[in-house]
């Protein structure tokens, strides 16, 4: 079936159980699916932008009132929504980070921390991770004292993650956090795959900068996200513009420079928005999520060969599995060769592994529900079970 | 101006993403529970309204 000329429907959702490990968290509730289909137009939501003629500031739809949810959500003075995480990594670097000035990333982190650094011309440096593949509060403070003395200055900016994207493992934000604060580093929460999925509080963190992704963990379309901060930090990432034309004399009100004035103003606020109410009520319910995948990874460690990367127990959806010695070794003399697990996978309605992938591979069990997520642990130890693979 | 005519639109299609949203949370068997059955029922009752509105309004 398609949209129209050459653009399939996207059925995947609606056929399948998809466990693609960035795609589960952006589903969009009904409500924001019902918000797109109204306000799918370009600038739809602003029919009734009124002075001073900035998105945050619109009432109708509650825009306004919006972003103020949004910041009390994680615990926050301020909030803006931006177009992904990313762009919220970019307006905080860009304020904060001078040439040939290092930041703190991880050796976990997400490559647009990278590009957000390279962007403003700062100089990465990592954060170690320790055999578990966790990033230590002990280990931040030893780079903290390695990075100033290198420099003759500690850094500008600390980036951490609040879970990873690569392992889906818990890391200590606080401790990070305490470690960066002691030398008066700010410090940049990425929830991308936190903020809408768990509950968030930026303050008792002890974070500058929290930053989500819509699409990742708020039930929204691309791109969209937020960036939250204190009152002290809201004054310097949103400031407003100064600047004036030389000919025309023209000024930009209260347009905020890192934002480039408005950032949402269509389908991907308005899908923000009504998936709120259900976003804010999920995030109560991530110890059922939790539980729900704990079927799943049960499953997949009862077969033979087969190695959870991630840490265990489990405290995020999101897994990293190692099928070297189980599945990749029915792949070497498969028919299919590697395709013959995704293949089965879809033979039991399953999608979102990509295609081939038998040895490393990552899945996320998040929005599932208990019987899905029971077919999905059935078909992982029925696939084994039929190629030859001990189960048990 | 038909404004009944666009609300039954609006109405039809937010009545059909119900029906999907059934469709996604069940995939992939679509075996629908009971309740799930009932909603459906009640959706559908509502699309065939909007129908008939749109009947009324455009086709009359």
């Amino acid at each position: 079936m398609r949209c129209t000329g050459d653009i399939e429907v996207r059925e995947l959702e609606e056929l399948a159980i998809n466990i693609d490990p960035i795609q589960a968290g952006g589903r969009l509730t009904p409500e924001a699916m019902k918000a797109v289909i109204a306000y799918g137009d370009g600038y739809s939501v602003c029919d009734n932008c009124r002075r001073p003629f900035r998105l945050d500031a619109i009432k109708k739809p509650p825009i306004d009132a919006f972003h103020r949810d949004l910041a009390a959500f994680v615990h926050m003075d301020e909030a803006r929504v931006m177009p992904g995480a990313r762009r919220g990594f970019q307006a905080v670097a860009d304020t904060y980070v001078e040439k040939g000035a290092p930041v703190l990333l991880t050796a976990l982190s997400h490559y647009t921390s990278f590009l957000a650094i390279e962007g403003a011309r700062g100089i990465p440096r990592e954060i170690p991770k320790d055999a578990g593949n966790r990033i230590t509060g002990d280990a931040a403070a030893a780079r903290i004292e390695e990075v100033t003395r290198e420099f003759g200055k500690p850094p500008a900016l600390l980036f951490v993650d609040h879970f990873d994207y690569q392992f889906g493992n818990e890391h200590e934000v606080r401790e990070i956090a305490k470690a960066a604060h002691a030398h008066d580093i700010r410090v940049l929460y990425n929830g991308a795959y936190s903020v809408g999925i768990l509950p968030v509080d930026g303050k008792e963190l002890g974070v500058d900068f929290v930053v989500g992704s819509g699409h990742k963990s708020m039930a929204s379309p691309a791109p969209s996200g937020v960036l939250a901060t204190t009152k002290e930090y809201a004054a310097e990432v949103l400031r407003t513009t100064k600047t004036r034309g030389d000919l025309t004399r023209r000024q930009f009100g209260v347009k905020e420079v890192e934002l480039l004035g408005c950032t949402l103003m269509g389908a991907t606020v308005m899908g923000m928005m009504a998936s709120f109410p259900a976003v804010k009520e999920r995030v109560n319910r991530w110890q059922e999520e939790l539980a729900n995948g704990k079927v799943v990874i049960d499953a997949l460690r009862s077969i033979e060969g087969t190695v959870i990367l991630s840490e265990y127990p489990r405290r995020h959806t999101l897994t990293r599995v190692d099928t070297r010695d189980s599945f990749d070794t029915v792949a070497q003399t498969h028919r299919k060769r590697g395709y013959f697990f995704t293949s089965a996978l879809g033979d039991r309605g399953i999608g979102g592994v990509i295609p081939g992938a038998t040895r490393v591979w990552k899945f996320n069990t998040y929005g599932l529900t208990k019987e899905q997520c029971g077919h999905l642990a059935r078909a992982f130890t029925d696939i084994a079970t039929e190629n030859g693979i001990r189960v048990g | 101006m038909s404004r009944r005519a666009v609300d039954a639109v609006f109405q039809g299609l937010f009545t059909l993403t119900d029906i999907r949203v059934i469709l996604r949370r069940t995939a992939p068997s679509h075996e629908l529970s009971g309740e799930d059955r009932e909603a459906v029922r009640r959706s559908l009752a509502d699309l065939r309204q909007q129908v008939s509105i749109l009947e009324e309004e455009l086709l009359r």
